[in-house]
């Protein structure tokens, strides 16, 4: 059941991400939302659930994308997978703890991505983390923060269930 | 007594003057006429002061009584017009669309008949899932003959080549991402070079002989060299030559003919050449007869 539920929301996220997003990119970057959905799954879920979440959004993500087939499910799944296990070894989640983790796996993933294109000298792997990886690692980070501040109610009340049904 | 009298008196002069009048009138209408135009201008001058201040005061009633006390049935009525002034604002958006893409339809049309090669429209339907690539999607996949290294182009230049598909949608990677390359020469002095595109949303073309005399404002087209396109498609405008020295080339940087970020439908060029099936059937028929003994 969980697992439809994450297809879905992969198969609702990824559409949303390539056709609606780049009405709010800031620079010419736009948040990415699967990244987004799989670390806040993985935090708040477990590494299992991170990396389940990650590997259907970064295979959809890889479809609809100009790069190699595997990028995307390598960095969304070990994005989803890191945020699992930083979220297990957390007493409490705060959003400030939740935001900076973002940051850390957005620019983990970009890095990873920057390399994959081979950049020619140091100046354009200087280039691509100012214009691109620090960018995307705030608008990621204040996205997920958001999220998780909309949707705090709700998994706080999840998890006092689980505990009281512990 | 003697003033009733004299009151008597004048009365009846007055009364016999006015009868003169009367006579004078009828009996000489144009001198009269000329005399009441003559005596009635500042008459009316007089006049048009109460006029106006009546007319200012009736206007006033009127105003108040249809602004304010007559109003029953104006709400109602302003809320249909505005009713329909959002509904005529809206078709009226449609329309102004509808003009807009007949416009750019008939565009593509006319580059799709006057090209040498055979086509296929598509709608650009989104953008790369990352940051990191310069794509769009298209609305054709490999259901309707779309395969990857087929070149997409509008009717004002290249726009880029389809690296993926799937079977109703496609990936194509723009001319100005940095993994993408293309042959191209410059129209000028037919000097050949690769189209890369560079990390600033720019293109440049790489490999240009040193002894070359491109400048900027040269015009760089496809070569045809590669499969993907047909020779002379636009392609950009040099912006800035890059001659360093002890390289063994020159560079230039090319601003790209076609507004990538504006783009809603594109070519895909299935053919680059429109007689490609007979020329290959040719090309077959002769290697098969060699292969005969």
């Amino acid at each position: 059941m969980k697992f439809l539920i994450y297809l879905l929301l992969a198969l609702i996220v990824v559409p949303f991400q390539t056709t609606l997003l780049h009405y709010v990119s800031l620079f010419g970057v736009r948040p990415d939302l699967g990244l987004v959905a799989a670390c806040l799954v993985g935090f708040l879920g477990g590494e299992l659930d991170g990396l389940i979440l990650g590997l259907l959004l970064g295979c959809f993500q890889d479809m609809l994308s100009a790069g190699d087939l595997w990028i995307n499910v390598i960095t969304k799944g070990g994005g989803g997978f890191l945020a699992g296990l930083a979220g297990r070894h957390m007493a409490h989640m705060t959003p400030a703890v939740l935001t900076a983790g973002l940051a850390i796996i957005s620019c983990l993933s970009s890095v990873v991505f920057l390399y994959s294109m081979n950049p020619a000298g140091i100046d354009e792997v200087w280039m691509g983390v100012r214009s691109t990886v620090l960018v995307q690692a705030g608008f990621d980070a204040m996205v997920g923060a958001g999220l998780y501040l909309l949707f705090r109610q709700r998994w706080s009340d999840d998890r006092m269930v689980t505990e009281g049904a512990l | 007594m003697a003033i009733s009298r004299s009151t008597y008196g004048t009365r009846r002069l007055a009364i016999v003057l006015l009868a003169c009048l009367l006579v004078a009138l009828f009996l000489l209408p144009s001198q009269s006429q000329r005399l009441l135009q003559y005596v009635g201008g500042p008459l009316g001058q007089i006049l048009s002061v109460p006029l106006a201040a009546f007319s200012s005061i009736d206007q006033g009633i009127s105003e108040t009584w249809n602004g304010y006390l007559a109003l029953q049935s104006v709400h109602e009525e302003n809320r249909q017009l505005r009713r329909d002034i959002e509904f005529l604002k809206g078709q009226n958006n449609q329309l102004r669309e509808s003009v807009t893409a007949t416009q750019r339809y008939e565009a593509l049309l006319k580059f799709t008949q006057q090209s040498p090669s055979q086509t296929l429209a598509a709608q650009v339907i989104g953008r790369d899932a990352t940051n990191w690539y310069r794509g769009m999607l298209l609305n054709k996949g490999e259901n309707d003959g779309v395969r990857a290294e087929m070149g997409v182009v509008t009717p004002a230049g290249v726009v880029g080549r389809i690296v993926k598909t799937n079977s109703t949608s496609s990936v194509v990677l723009l001319v100005t991402d940095p993994n993408n390359a293309i042959a191209g020469v410059v129209q000028r002095t037919r000097d050949e070079g690769i189209v890369e595109g560079t990390s600033h949303g720019r293109a440049r073309l790489k490999y240009i002989p040193l002894l070359s005399s491109v400048q900027a404002g040269d015009r760089v087209v496809t070569s045809g060299l590669t499969g993907a396109f047909p020779r002379g498609l636009a392609i950009g405008g040099l912006t800035q030559v890059e001659k360093s020295e002890g390289d063994l080339f020159q560079s230039a940087e090319i601003e790209p003919e076609v507004d990538l970020s504006k783009l809603d439908e594109v070519l895909i060029i299935t053919a680059p050449y429109e007689d490609a099936d007979a020329a290959q059937k040719l090309l077959q028929e002769i290697h098969g007869d060699r292969k005969k003994p």
